[in-house]
């Protein structure tokens, strides 16, 4: 879709955009209410028990650690912990949920009343027309609560068209993921563009990882993110009827489909037309929503509390005991960058929004001493960015280690080798996974700083070219360039730039 | 607070059960007389009593993140009517709640 046509739609309407975003505790050993393995994939009905196969008679025991996980996600989004909670049952019928019912959180959830803050910048600033500035921003966005639940099986239409239901002659279930500890979070209705909805979902998956509840995979599934939005005249208070948006399984989907959403709802108010409450579903390939289900059909849940589990009361002194365990978080992580090592706000961006490039940083600074902190975060930021995005691949899986890196900012800033070089090491360092002193000895790529062997090249140089040495003299200052271009090449590349540009200026004037 | 027909009718809808008129009619009769029993408790003073929805005083029953065995899959597929491929067989749902 045009930014055009999106720009032209946010001068006229309001976008009013909640999230549901819901998080599988991958990092816990066991189910929710049974001791059945929490792992991805799987040959299929391999790890199940009566309690997740909702067989009659089976009773859930709520796994302790999941609980601990929810309060210490609701912490680090600066939720309150409620002193009593309990599960409910909320009823529906569908082959995914063998007890015909899942077992939820409904008015008394394990946290509510959190908020993020949620930083815009770049071109997506234009998305809030109503700021009338293209500076960046911050927009806090309200986490009405985040409650756990158990996760549904996954089910394989056969004989449809793409695998979905319509047309397919039967179904086939695996239950391997039922009963995985699912954490739901919900935000208030305080997001106002598609890109305020990306930033939240990525400082949201960025947290959780921190936390190390979560593997966070929106391609397997491990963080699913749906949306509510409505527009409305800009100045109007009133909302508009909302649709919901499923199956946005990328942050650019999720970017892309609530993008889609506005200019759709828009059209349709455009020409006099009511937007029609339901729920929506977002075809990558097509770039479009299509209706998935009306709100006539909305379920009716019936909830009510789960006989077969005691409530929770949670003490003062035990969240207090959960909330030691909050490790430090991306915007605290953030300023300890900029401050400890007098970084950029923008490098520190970058460092922090992965934690294994933060951790590499960390690793690097260790060995290189914090004065050529600077130097490691050009490094990392250039050069070790460029080759994990040529090959696709993610820190932990580069050859190139943080000692590595180290060694290498190390040799550039005692003028062992010059920046030009480094790039030629980093490249046989990534081809050959060597320690970069290994490659400049073999290379014998050694920079040369010895001032007295640079003034004998450079000597030579002056004396075999008398006419240039005469135009510098008479003003040519320029020349220099041209001096320094035959030392290096009489060097092979090896001089010190530096030392090679002193000698030459003093020599020469 | 008396059960409609069509109270009857939505929670069977709900519940996918296919009454017959008749059973209508005697389900909304039973209903009736068991939500009765609760006219009783709300003829009874509870202003100092707490809701609660467990008869026991016990609170934070939880087990530790501690696998156990699973049922083999052949098991865990005994009773199904149709399995194939390792997995439970569902024969075609038609329309409504839809989820992909
Ligand atoms: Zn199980």
């Amino acid at each position: 879709m045009a930014k055009d046509r999106l720009s032209e739609v946010l001068e006229r309407y309001e976008a009013v955009i909640g999230l549901e975003i819901h998080t599988e505790l991958t990092s816990l050993k066991s189910k929710m209410f049974c001791g059945c393995p929490v792992e991805f994939g799987g040959e299929p009905n391999t790890r199940v028990c009566p309690v997740c196969l909702g067989l009659p008679g089976a009773l859930p025991v709520p796994n302790e650690a999941a609980v601990e996980a929810t309060v210490l996600a609701g912490l680090a989004v600066n939720c309150d912990i409620a002193l009593w909670s309990q599960f409910h049952r909320k009823q529906y019928f569908y082959p995914d949920m063998p007890k015909d019912y899942q077992i939820s959180q409904y008015d008394l959830p394990f946290c509510s009343g959190g908020h993020l803050d949620v930083e815009v910048d770049g071109d997506a600033v234009f998305q809030r027309v109503d700021r009338d500035s293209e500076e960046e921003y911050t927009a806090r966005i309200g986490i009405t609560r985040i409650h756990l639940e158990e996760d549904t099986g996954k089910m394989i239409h056969v004989g449809g068209a793409e695998g979905r239901i319509s047309g397919a002659e039967k179904s086939l279930v695996d239950f391997n993921r039922a009963g995985t500890p699912l954490m739901e979070l919900v935000s208030e209705p305080d997001i106002r563009t598609p890109e305020e909805a990306r930033r939240f979902a990525q400082k949201l998956r960025l947290i959780m990882l921190t936390l190390g509840v979560s593997d966070c995979s929106m391609e397997e599934g491990s963080m699913r993110v749906d949306g509510n939005i409505s527009i409305r005249l800009r100045g109007e208070i009133e909302l508009g009827t909302k649709s919901e948006i499923k199956n946005m399984n990328s942050f650019k989907a999720l970017h892309d489909a609530l993008a889609y959403e506005i200019v759709r709802q828009a059209d349709l108010m455009d020409v006099g037309e009511r937007v029609v409450q339901e729920t929506r579903h977002w075809d990558v390939g097509a770039k479009r929503t299509s209706m998935l289900r009306s709100k006539e059909e909305a379920h009716d849940y019936r909830y009510f509390p789960e006989p077969d589990m005691v409530p929770f009361a949670f003490t003062e002194e035990w969240v207090e005991s959960i909330a030691q365990r909050v490790p430090e978080l991306p915007d605290a992580k953030r300023e300890r960058f900029m401050g400890t090592w007098d970084l950029p706000k923008y490098d520190a961006v970058v460092l922090t929004s992965d934690l294994a490039m933060a951790g590499f940083f960390e690793a690097a600074v260790a060995q290189t001493g914090p004065a050529r902190a600077k130097s490691v975060a050009n490094t990392m930021i250039n050069d070790f960015s460029a080759h994990l995005n040529a090959e696709g691949i993610g820190v932990d899986e580069s050859p190139v280690k943080p000692s590595m890196l180290a060694e290498l900012v190390v040799l550039v800033d005692d003028g062992t080798i010059s920046g030009k070089q480094a790039k030629e090491v980093f490249s046989a360092m990534v081809k050959t996974g060597e320690a970069p002193a290994v490659i400049v000895e073999a290379r014998n790529m050694r920079q040369v700083s010895d001032t007295s062997a640079i003034e004998a090249v450079v000597d030579a140089i002056i004396a075999a070219n008398p006419d240039e040495v005469a135009s510098y003299r008479g003003g040519k200052i320029g020349l220099v360039g041209w001096f320094v271009g035959q030392v290096m090449r009489e060097m092979r590349g090896q001089g010190n730039p530096k030392v090679v540009n002193e000698v030459l200026r003093r020599k020469l004037g | 607070m008396a059960i409609s027909e069509s109270d009857v009718r939505h929670v069977a809808l709900l519940a996918r059960l296919a009454l017959t008129d008749g059973q209508v009619s005697s389900l909304q009769t039973e209903l009736n007389s068991i939500l009765g029993h609760i006219d009783e408790l709300q003829g009874l003073d509870l202003a100092d009593v707490q809701p609660t929805a467990h008869a026991l005083e016990v609170t934070n029953s939880m087990r530790p993140d501690v696998v156990k065995p699973c049922l083999s899959r052949e098991l865990a597929l005994r009773n199904a009517p149709e399995a194939e491929g390792g997995a439970f067989v569902i024969p075609a749902m038609a329309g409504a709640g839809e989820d992909v």
